[in-house]
């Protein structure tokens, strides 16, 4: 064989990858936020909660961990449209994409909520913290600090597969890149020139939640070592 | 310094691999033959072309023509299944030989792979609902239309409908459960097709709107393969006149193809 590497079709597609990017970050922000937001209460529910709440948490998290994320795409999308709930391809990928992150953080979450100790919530009790107060700052943020490591790895993990959503046609980075494919035949430079930009997003995404991580965490801040 | 020299080290391996590559090139049809078998590339999402029977056994009129191709250069048939947007790169990276995959002829391809005689006529139109009212291109303005990704109905459409919000997905298969479940009302496609897609939901009946262009289909193979490209077109020639692909195509999609009519479309 004998190839030779043209990137020249990169001279005025840019903008369109720059758009595909832009939504892939769109969708999974948005997904990773709501998803977390459900994880966590989820993660209370599955600790705190009633034995028939616990087990309906519990089915959802093996339901989604059991399946693959293509088939929950396809169901929100295809299913639901033809019971006659039809969304647009963005919004199903959003739905998607939110309840696989809502399944995966909570087992990541109730995993730091057990590993707070029980010592923790009587000291809490005995200085008179109200239960809401207990939980948000005795409980989850502490919690949250054992475990970020693994729930920022997760949310780069959904950045990445949101690629499967080009299969119900939202024009993200990967659809982008299949379009520019199918126009230019150049199959190998798109890719490594997308696989490059996932490259990128990922570092900035790490980056993003180091940052965020700072914030949240006083002390990891002060003495800059792990809980 | 030492970036440098594994740098070095890198680039020196790259280049030594691609050498590698062209040094291994030889004639394609002497490949196959010494092999004892041919490699072809064949969506089997796309029926009647290319699909799988009830045994689970590939079957479509791709696939009969492929398998006579295959009998008459007397060597055995490796079917490997592609999707639409992979066709071409299927050829450039040396994992199939030769493309039977509804591929329709176009200035565009021709630049990077080389096509056979045709060997089938392929319109494809805007189908909608029997109840929509569409007679030209203008009224798909603002409406969602569904394509299949890279097929030339995309590049079309994508030229031509600029006030059309084209909805791509990636095979057919896909493309005919979004219209079946009513997530798209109109799709532009092949007129082969219809059948099949009204089919799957007997309420959402298709109906062909606008004819947009005919195109022929074709073998395709790497560029730089005389010897590969004569005796593929002298094949088709002859399974032409014959009528043996006369008679596959009659038995898969109801329709008689014109011999003569192909033969002067491919000069």
């Amino acid at each position: 064989m004998s190839y030779k590497f043209d990137f020249a079709f990169m001279a005025d597609r840019w903008p369109d990858f720059v758009a595909g990017a832009w939504l892939t970050i769109q969708l999974t922000v948005l997904s990773i936020a709501l998803g977390f937001a459900l994880g966590t209460l989820c993660a209370l529910v599955r600790v705190y909660g009633g034995p028939v709440l616990r087990r309906l948490v519990g089915a959802y998290v093996e339901a989604i961990r059991n399946t693959p994320l293509l088939i929950q795409i396809f169901i929100v999308y295809f299913g639901l449209s033809s019971l006659g709930l039809k969304l647009s391809a963005d919004v199903s990928a959003v739905i998607a994409l939110t309840v696989n992150m809502g399944a995966y953080s909570t087992e990541i979450m109730r995993a730091g909520i057990q590993s707070i100790q029980r010592t923790q919530l009587e000291a809490a009790d005995c200085l008179g913290l109200t239960r809401l107060q207990t939980i948000l700052h005795v409980v989850l943020l502490p919690a949250m600090e054992r475990v970020y490591p693994a729930l920022s790895s997760q949310f780069v993990l959904l950045m990445l597969a949101s690629s499967i959503t080009s299969q119900i046609s939202v024009e993200e980075l990967t659809a982008v890149a299949n379009n520019v494919q199918s126009d230019t035949y150049r199959s190998f430079e798109v890719y490594v020139v997308v696989a490059i930009v996932y490259l990128v997003l990922s570092a900035l995404y790490r980056f993003a939640f180091w940052a965020i991580g700072l914030g949240l965490f006083e002390r990891k801040r002060r003495l800059g070592t792990p809980l | 310094m030492k970036t440098a020299s594994v740098l070095r080290l890198i680039l020196g391996a790259a280049f030594a691999l691609l050498s590698l590559g062209a040094t291994a090139h030889a004639d394609t049809l002497d490949d196959i033959k010494k092999a004892g078998k041919i490699r072809i590339a064949i969506d089997l999402a796309i029926p009647p072309f290319g699909m799988t029977d009830d045994k689970m056994q590939p079957a479509g009129s791709d696939v009969d023509l492929a398998r006579l191709l295959a009998k008459d250069l007397g060597v055995q048939l490796e079917i490997v299944t592609t999707t639409g947007p992979s066709r071409i790169p299927m050829l450039q990276t040396n994992k199939a030989d030769i493309v039977v995959s509804t591929l329709s002829i176009t200035p565009d391809r021709a630049k990077v792979i080389d096509f056979s005689l045709p060997y089938a006529d392929h319109p494809s139109v805007v189908a909608g609902m029997k109840s929509a009212t569409i007679k030209e291109l203008s009224d798909l303005d603002g409406k969602k239309v569904a394509v299949v990704r890279g097929t030339t109905q995309d590049s079309d459409l994508t030229q031509k409908a600029k006030g059309a919000q084209l909805v791509r997905y990636e095979d057919d298969a896909t493309m005919a459960l979004a219209f079946a479940s009513g997530q798209v009302d109109i799709i532009a496609t092949a007129r082969s097709l219809l059948p099949a897609i009204s089919k799957k939901n007997p309420a959402r009946t298709l109906e062909a709107k606008i004819t947009m262009q005919t195109n022929y289909l074709a073998i395709g193979m790497r560029k730089d393969e005389p010897k590969l490209l004569a005796w593929v077109n002298d094949w088709v020639k002859t399974n032409l006149q014959n009528g043996k692909l006369v008679a596959i195509y009659k038995t898969h999609h109801g329709i008689d193809i014109d011999p003569a009519l192909l033969l002067k479309a491919g000069g």
